[in-house]
């Protein structure tokens, strides 16, 4: 990167809020409550932790890969530079189901911890839910998005927050039935780290900013100082919840409430609602923004259907949202119906550690094909490591995908499958048209223009002469 | 990109540039969507010497200047053809951008806008 001075510079604060605001979603009090379902409540800092170690690696494979190609659309310029593009753009729509499902999450959880603290029914959280995704359609519609100091303030109070009311819980009397012992096998210990990486999941996504820093250290550090505010703040979090609830109140799809409940009162459970909605607003912001954005990209690149590269009046990429609100909506209806929240959180963790061990891949093979890039910032345990991390993460995916909670299923695989084989059978089948289809216009593009210019080129001659 | 590209002189690439300026201010569609839209832009080529400073205030490009002036919110860099492509209007700016042909600093909310003049200009909206 060149260093430049930009007017509109992403500062060290800036990005650390970035992307620490990414990871902090409100999902991951679910993720909490079902990693206490794991372990030894009075171990839970220990996966926690040990997830936020094996996150360094991962914080290293993306700084590299950030370092050598800053870019937005980072993910899908690595892939392809490392394997063939059919496949890169398979792994990349999968990855965007991730933000899909994320939002998703949110809304859902939003809707059934308003509908619990009101007294409401069921029918009423699924209404709630649609409203807010309808709202968030229209806002991002409107081109309105959190300012950069707004998203900084709303990240550090939710965290804040989030840290106050753990450490109260740790210091208040534990409920009865609590401190519940998970299931301390090997297995529990294996799903408790995946789900202490689930936490995590998102912080790279700051990498998506890296444009808007002039200084390349800014990035890789964000992403070290989030690492470490998450693990402080979930590992406190962690053991408040399992000090204050029991555990049937694990399975519930507002263990933060609880908790909150239990340490300060009613107000304190309306303090928690109140971080539940940042969170989800963060995730709105971040998620509609990145991955609308994302898809006119790909739309304009040609491997997304045209009218996804629609603008409306606001210069918003319309049919974009429309089409991430529609599809969050279905997706949080369906789990709101099924109740089946628990598979979402393995589903994204599955999802997840399928892309970390892409990115580890990529390292590995970038550092074979192009050992003389510049890379201003190196993983450290270069290919050795990187390749080890492949198949770290991809055994931590097939994990990630036959478990729920403590239990084994096959649900989490067949619905990864299920989005990797829609994404395939879209590559495959209709990419290969719209590239025809491009490239045809490119070509005929060019020779115009080559014939424009070779007799633009005689005329010139011709005067001189 | 390119498989085989060939440099474009300065000159041919500043032409290419005022061209694309004067299209993009003749377009009703850029002047509606883009009505709020404030963005010192340099441009680079990285095989010519050649770079520019494109200024958009609320919507209208002003003329170019063939110097780089005044500090950035967007910094484009490329091969001189690959610019070239995206100002005549041959190859979309996202594109050639996705394909790590063209590289960029500052707000990729600036490089969609960028990008959507270019379609509403070779759209002919």
């Amino acid at each position: 990167m060149i260093e430049v001075r930009l007017n509109r510079e992403l500062t060290q604060s800036g990005a650390t809020a970035i992307s620490t605001g990414l990871a902090f979603a409100a999902i991951n009090f679910l993720a909490v409550g079902q990693l206490l379902q794991n372990v030894d409540a009075r171990f839970a800092w220990v996966p926690i932790v040990v997830a936020g170690v094996v996150m360094l690696a991962v914080r290293g494979l993306f700084a590299e890969l950030d370092g050598m190609r800053p870019s937005a659309a980072g993910i899908r310029v690595w892939l392809q530079q490392a394997m063939h593009k059919r496949v890169a753009l398979i792994i990349t729509l999968t990855y965007m189901t991730t933000v899909v499902l994320v939002i998703a999450a949110d809304a859902y959880i939003i809707g059934e911890a308003v509908s619990w603290a009101l007294h409401q029914s069921q029918a009423v959280a699924i209404g709630l839910v649609a409203l807010l995704l309808v709202l968030a359609t229209a806002i991002n519609l409107r081109g309105i998005k959190l300012a950069g100091r707004a998203e900084q303030a709303a990240t550090f109070t939710a965290v804040a927050l989030t840290l106050v009311v753990g450490a109260i819980a740790i210091a208040h009397p534990s409920t009865d039935g609590a401190t519940p012992l998970g299931t301390t096998g090997h297995g529990g210990w294996v799903q408790a780290l995946i789900l202490g990486i689930f936490i995590y999941v998102g912080f790279e996504w700051v990498t998506t900013n890296s444009e808007e820093v002039t200084r390349p250290a800014i990035v890789p550090r964000a992403m070290l100082l989030a690492l470490g505010i998450l693990a402080v703040s979930w590992s406190v979090f962690a053991a408040g919840m399992g000090r204050a609830l029991s555990d049937s109140d694990l399975t519930s799809a507002y263990p933060q409430l609880l908790v909150a409940q239990h340490a300060l009162g009613q107000g304190g459970m309306l303090l928690m609602l109140a971080v539940t909605g940042l969170t989800a607003i963060n995730t709105f912001n971040g998620g509609f923004i990145t991955l609308s954005r994302f898809m006119y990209a790909l739309a304009r690149e040609g491997t997304l259907p045209r009218p996804l590269a629609t603008l409306n009046t606001q210069a918003v990429p319309s049919v974009a949202v429309y089409v991430l609100g529609v599809s969050s909506l279905v997706l949080a209806v369906v789990v709101a119906v099924t109740g089946s929240f628990a598979v979402m959180v393995s589903v994204g963790a599955a999802l997840e550690t399928g892309i970390y061990a892409s990115a580890a891949f990529v390292v590995w093979r970038l550092r074979g094909r192009e050992p003389g890039t510049p890379r201003p910032y190196r993983f450290r345990g270069g290919r050795p490591l990187a390749a080890l991390l492949v198949v770290v993460f991809a055994a931590l995916t097939l994990v990630a995908a036959t478990s729920v909670g403590a239990s084994t299923s096959v649900v989490p695989l067949l619905v990864v499958l299920g989005f990797g084989v829609l994404a395939t059978a879209y590559v495959l089948l209709v990419v290969p048209r719209f590239e025809r289809r491009e490239a045809e216009e490119l070509a005929a593009r060019r020779a115009a223009r080559a014939a424009s210019r070779a007799d633009r080129r005689a005329r010139g001659s011709d005067d001189a002469g | 990109m390119a498989d085989e590209r060939e440099s474009i002189e300065p000159d041919e690439l500043a032409d290419a540039l005022a061209d694309y300026v004067v299209r993009a201010n003749a377009s009703p569609r850029v002047q509606k969507t883009l009505a709020g839209w404030t963005c010192r832009i340099h441009i680079s080529a990285s095989d010519v010497d050649a770079a520019f400073t494109l200024v958009i205030d609320g919507g209208s490009a002003q003329p170019v200047l063939t110097s780089l002036d005044g500090t950035p919110d967007l910094v484009i860099r490329g091969h001189s053809f690959d610019l070239a492509e995206i100002f005549w209007g041959d190859a979309n700016p996202v594109s050639n951008y996705m394909q790590g042909a063209i590289t960029t600093q500052g707000r990729a909310e600036d490089v969609m806008r960028l990008d959507a003049m270019a379609m509403f200009v070779f759209l002919g909206q």
